[in-house]
């Protein structure tokens, strides 16, 4: 029997390696393939967070679904009763991929980008969300908002097709964006933001928490190629900002242990400040296997499971 | 500050060799593309371009003393405004004169004491002075250049009328910024004769007047101002007995603190009160008052409802234009072996809705005739073969002179059914039918919602296509000018539009019945045919009035209106061309400027405009009614005080009054001395720039 990893999943929950994910076109089953591999190897029911407990009956009441309608009952009484249950109804699950210049970067030329990496891991939840009979939605968004798909039970291919489709922006910015997708929750939601937080901490945080009103459920993966938190550059040459093509002249060596301490500090600095507000942070590196934001995404959604 | 020889600056260009050497000589690197410079920038680094920066440093001495040497041989001299010379002070004054000539200002005697408050002003200006006249509702007109001839002052101002428009202070404001920030006088002084509605001012606009400007305001308004006026009217519209009668409903408010009791309210049509009854109205407080409905008369008929004057009679009137009921005409054509109740759907959706009623006729491809194509606005072929011979060259030009064609694709579309003059109607070829009955049936995935015909439905829970099941359709090879407006879950186009001369092709590629798919029993497909009726026709409402400050475009109107006037819209061979003149309601006769679709006209005045084709008939004329904004009729009002300390610089910095004489050849020569400084600096630096590169050069060996 194997033994349990530091997550808490068996090793065989383990996903393939991302770029050999990469090879397969179809969205959909690339979602299929991680979600449904995921719940295998954690030996959990597939129907998680979807009690079906009986709770209690209440009267009938004209626009109710006559399907839910309890006939036994009705048999008994003569009289209309609507059965409720726990949860029946789920939670609304919408991703918000931020698709700035900055998430088209990869280190290496066959590797995948933070872009796509961001892609399956938004395909991957939305499919496992899907399947739990949650309502899903998508948007994406650079320095406005490009694409926003509202929460809904029948858009998972919609979600698909647009995820399929999704391209880089231009500069991205977090605030105004998220600001504009905040009028747009009106029931409680569990929001998953995919970016790569190059802004100041504090103003971070601060656009996310305009989307905690209404009880929100808010989680940030932070996805990061393995460059950007490594900086394993060993030749002078000139550095371009991808959004604002900026260029700076680089000299590696010290420069390069003080550019991983910066990053880590920021890192440090979202973690506490997320702490702080409540907010599920993560980091993700893009060489890594998917499954690891399937679990924190699982972990959240059990947590609301019991919500009527 | 000016130069006397300034001829010598052109010797700047020398500056450009060193600059240009340097960057044609700058070192060429690699190139590495990083996500974000953020922590980049943040760590000080040792790297070539410091080096450069110390070199930079050298160049910039160089340039500096260059620059230097060059501006002292230009001669520069200073020129001040205000200079203490004589003991004599300098008073004169740049005065801006905000006229506000909204229709609020028709209250009472505001206007006429507005008039004479800045007649006063003008009446008060010096020798040195100079004053602006700028009247303003939404938007500012600066009236004369600035002057001190009161003469032509006054008979600018005699010139001035009250307009339709609401008031808007902060454009005003800023353009008499503008005025003083040009101006070279010693005192700066805006007068602001207005009724300072609340309106007008939201608190949020960033104007600032320039340092040491002083706001002046007139203010006219009455604390207990009491003002009715008609703000809308409803038109219901019903058919009894056959004819279509209307019952106008007017809604009136009174912003005022006391009650307005017995105001009479009187429906005219035409030329005609048709009645005439009374209403009382709370103080700040809305009321409507229905009349008893009326027969439709015939054509184009012009309304209003009007209130009994009160001090503000400009809001106490509102027209209207009322047309019959608008309709659509809408031809489907079927193949000659049609399913039973192919287009039934089609013609159940169309016959439901008003506003415009649309009116569908289903005809065989085999029973056409030309007269089946007269008047129609729309022409549906419903999976029938597009008609050979004449019919289908009467269908072409119809489409070509902006007529709408909606082709429905389905078992009988095949390729052979397109070909002729109808082979090009279509954005591409038609494919061989795709089956996706076997797996998962297909869905719209894609769908423009920025295009009119998905405009409706692109808010949060406005529809969902989603639930429609499509299990056959046929694949269109798209080429040339067509824009796919929908598409199924695998990418392939839906629905398409092409433009076609003045005409619009609108393509499905799966039936409009339950055949292939289930679009027809969704909620969606009501307002989706709807809008794509309305779109591929061309269709746009008859508005019964405008409000003042819209623009409108004369040839649509225009269209409109003729068609209005016979009952179904416009067909394609009736839409209009040549030039319009619009007589406004005073009287003026107005050019509509020339614009990429039509002809533009704003329109500013109250009443009705008269549209009149050049060269047309007198009788020709069709009408436009245009009403007052009626958030102008609240007079509520704000401090004066809150606006002066709005747009007053907190911490005046008022320059020193000065002389208005002519300086003396001391005082001349003292100012042009700048030029030994230059001189001066630019030794100085050549000295530092000398002792730095000898010791640089020797760090260097």
């Amino acid at each position: 029997m194997n033994a349990l990893d530091a997550r808490g999943t068996t090793p065989g929950a383990r996903f393939v390696d991302p770029h050999v994910l990469a090879r397969i076109s179809s969205l959909e089953l690339l979602a299929r393939v991680v979600v449904e591999g995921f719940i295998n190897g954690l030996h959990r029911s597939p129907n998680l967070g979807a009690s079906m407990d009986f709770a209690e009956h209440r009267a009938y009441m004209p626009g109710d679904d006559i399907r839910r309608i309890d006939w036994r009952l009705y048999a008994r009484s003569d009289r209309y009763f609507i059965k409720e249950f726990e949860a029946d109804t789920n939670a609304n699950f919408s991703v918000l991929v931020d698709v700035s210049k900055s998430m088209s970067f990869s280190s290496r030329k066959d590797g995948m980008s933070k872009l796509d990496y961001a892609r399956y891991i938004a395909a991957c939840l939305i499919y496992f969300s899907s399947k739990q009979r949650d309502r899903v939605g998508f948007a994406s968004f650079s320095e406005d908002i490009i694409t926003y798909v509202p929460p809904s039970a029948k858009h998972l291919t919609v979600i698909l097709h647009e995820l399929d489709r999704m391209k880089v922006g231009v500069r991205g910015t977090l605030g105004p964006p998220l600001r504009k997708l905040s009028e747009s929750f009106r029931r409680r939601s569990i929001i998953c933001l995919i970016s790569d937080l190059y802004e100041d901490p504090p103003s971070i945080v601060e656009a996310i928490n305009q989307l905690r009103g209404k009880g929100n459920d808010i989680m940030v993966m932070h996805v990061l190629d393995p460059a950007e938190i490594e900086f394993p550059y060993d030749d002078p040459s000139n550095f371009q900002d991808l959004e604002s093509d900026e260029r700076i002249p680089v000299v590696p060596g010290q420069f390069s242990e003080k550019y991983r301490a910066l990053i880590q500090q920021h890192i440090a600095s979202l973690g506490k400040l997320f702490g702080e507000s409540g907010v599920d942070y993560a980091v993700f590196d893009t060489s890594n296997p998917l499954d690891d934001a399937l679990f924190r995404f699982l972990a959240k959604r059990q947590q609301l499971s019991r919500v009527r | 500050m000016s130069f006397l020889a300034p001829l010598f600056l052109a010797g700047l260009a020398a500056l450009a060799v060193p600059i240009f050497v340097h960057l044609i000589n700058r070192e060429r690197k690699e190139i590495t593309e990083f996500p974000s410079l953020m922590f980049v920038q943040r760590i000080p680094y040792r790297s070539v371009r410091r080096q450069k920066i110390r070199n930079w440093l050298l160049f910039a001495m160089r340039c500096l003393a260059l620059t230097m040497l060059i501006a002292a041989f230009a001669r520069p001299f200073i020129e001040r405004r205000m200079a203490l010379a004589g003991g004599g002070i300098d008073t004169s004054r740049e005065v801006v004169v905000l006229l506000d000539r909204s229709y609020s200002m028709g209250y009472g005697d505001h206007w006429t004491r507005a008039i004479e408050a800045a007649r006063s002003t003008i009446a008060g200006l010096g020798g040195n002075d100079r004053l602006t006249l700028v009247a303003f509702a939404e938007t500012p007109t600066a009236l004369n250049q600035r002057t001190a001839d009161q003469g032509s002052l006054r008979a600018s101002l005699d010139a001035v009328k009250l307009s339709s428009r609401g008031t808007r202070y902060a454009p005003a404001l800023k353009l008499a910024a503008r005025i003083l920030d040009e101006s070279g006088l010693a005192r700066r002084e805006v007068v602001l004769i207005s009724d300072f509605q609340k309106v007008g001012w939201d608190g949020h606009e960033e104007v600032l007047l320039p340092p040491g400007a002083s706001l002046t305001p007139v203010d006219l308004s009455e604390s207990s101002a009491s003002n009715v006026a008609v703000t809308t009217v409803e038109l219901h519209r019903a058919m009894v007995a056959g004819r279509e009668r209307v019952t106008v409903t007017a809604r009136l408010t009174n912003t005022g603190e006391k009650a307005a009791n017995n105001v009479s309210v009187a429906l005219s049509l035409g030329e005609r009160e048709v009645e005439k009854r009374s209403i009382t109205i709370a103080p700040n407080n809305a009321g409507t008052m229905t009349f008893a409905s009326v027969a439709l008369p015939e054509g184009l008929t012009r309304g209003h409802v009007t209130a009994a004057a009160d001090a503000l009679p400009a809001d106490n009137r509102f027209n209207f234009l009322l047309a019959p009921e608008q309709t659509l005409s809408v031809l489907i054509i079927e193949p000659s072996d049609a399913r039973s109740a192919q287009s039934l759907y089609l013609s159940r959706a169309l016959a439901i809705g008003e506003n415009p009623v649309v009116r569908a006729v289903v005809r065989r491809s085999s029973a056409l005739s030309f007269g089946d194509l007269a008047g129609r606005s729309l022409v549906v072929l419903n999976d029938a073969p597009f008609p050979g011979g004449d019919m289908g060259g009467r269908i072409r030009t119809f489409v070509e002179q902006g007529g709408g064609l909606l082709v429905i694709l389905g078992q009988n579309s095949t390729p052979s059914s397109f070909t002729g003059v109808g082979a090009d109607l279509l954005p591409g070829p038609v494919g061989t039918i795709v089956d996706r009955g076997t797996d998962r049936a297909a869905s719209l995935a894609s769908l423009e919602y920025a295009h009119p015909i998905f405009e409706l439905f692109s808010g949060p829970r406005s529809g969902d296509f989603s639930a429609a099941r499509f299990y056959r359709y046929r694949p269109l090879q798209l080429s040339g000018a067509a824009g796919v407006i929908a598409r199924y879950d695998d990418g392939a186009p839906a629905v398409i539009e092409k433009p076609l001369g003045a005409g619009k092709v609108i393509v499905m590629t799966s039936t409009a019945d339950l055949f292939w798919n289930t679009l027809a029993v969704q909620p969606v497909f009501l307002p989706f045919l709807h809008q794509t009726v309305r779109y591929a026709s061309s269709y746009t409402d008859l508005r019964p009035w405008h409000t003042a400050g819209q623009v409108l475009e004369v040839r649509k109107a225009a269209e409109r209106l003729a068609g209005a006037g016979s009952g179904p819209a416009p067909a394609p061979s009736s839409r209009e061309t040549g030039s319009y003149v619009v007589e406004s309601p005073s009287g003026e006769a107005l050019r509509p400027t020339a614009a990429d679709d039509g002809h533009l006209i704003e329109l500013d005045e109250q009443g009705f405009y008269e549209l009149r084709r050049v060269g047309a008939a007198t009788g020709a004329s069709r009408a436009v009614a245009v009403n007052l904004d009626v958030a102008e009729s609240n007079l509520s009002r704000i401090d004066p005080q809150e606006l002066v300390a709005a747009v007053t610089p907190k911490t005046g910095n008022v320059p020193s009054a000065g002389t208005g004489e002519p300086p003396t050849p001391e005082e001349q020569e003292g100012r042009q001395t700048l030029w030994w400084y230059l001189l001066a600096g630019a030794a100085l630096l050549l000295g530092a720039e000398t002792i730095l590169s000898n010791r640089l050069s020797r760090a260097a060996r």
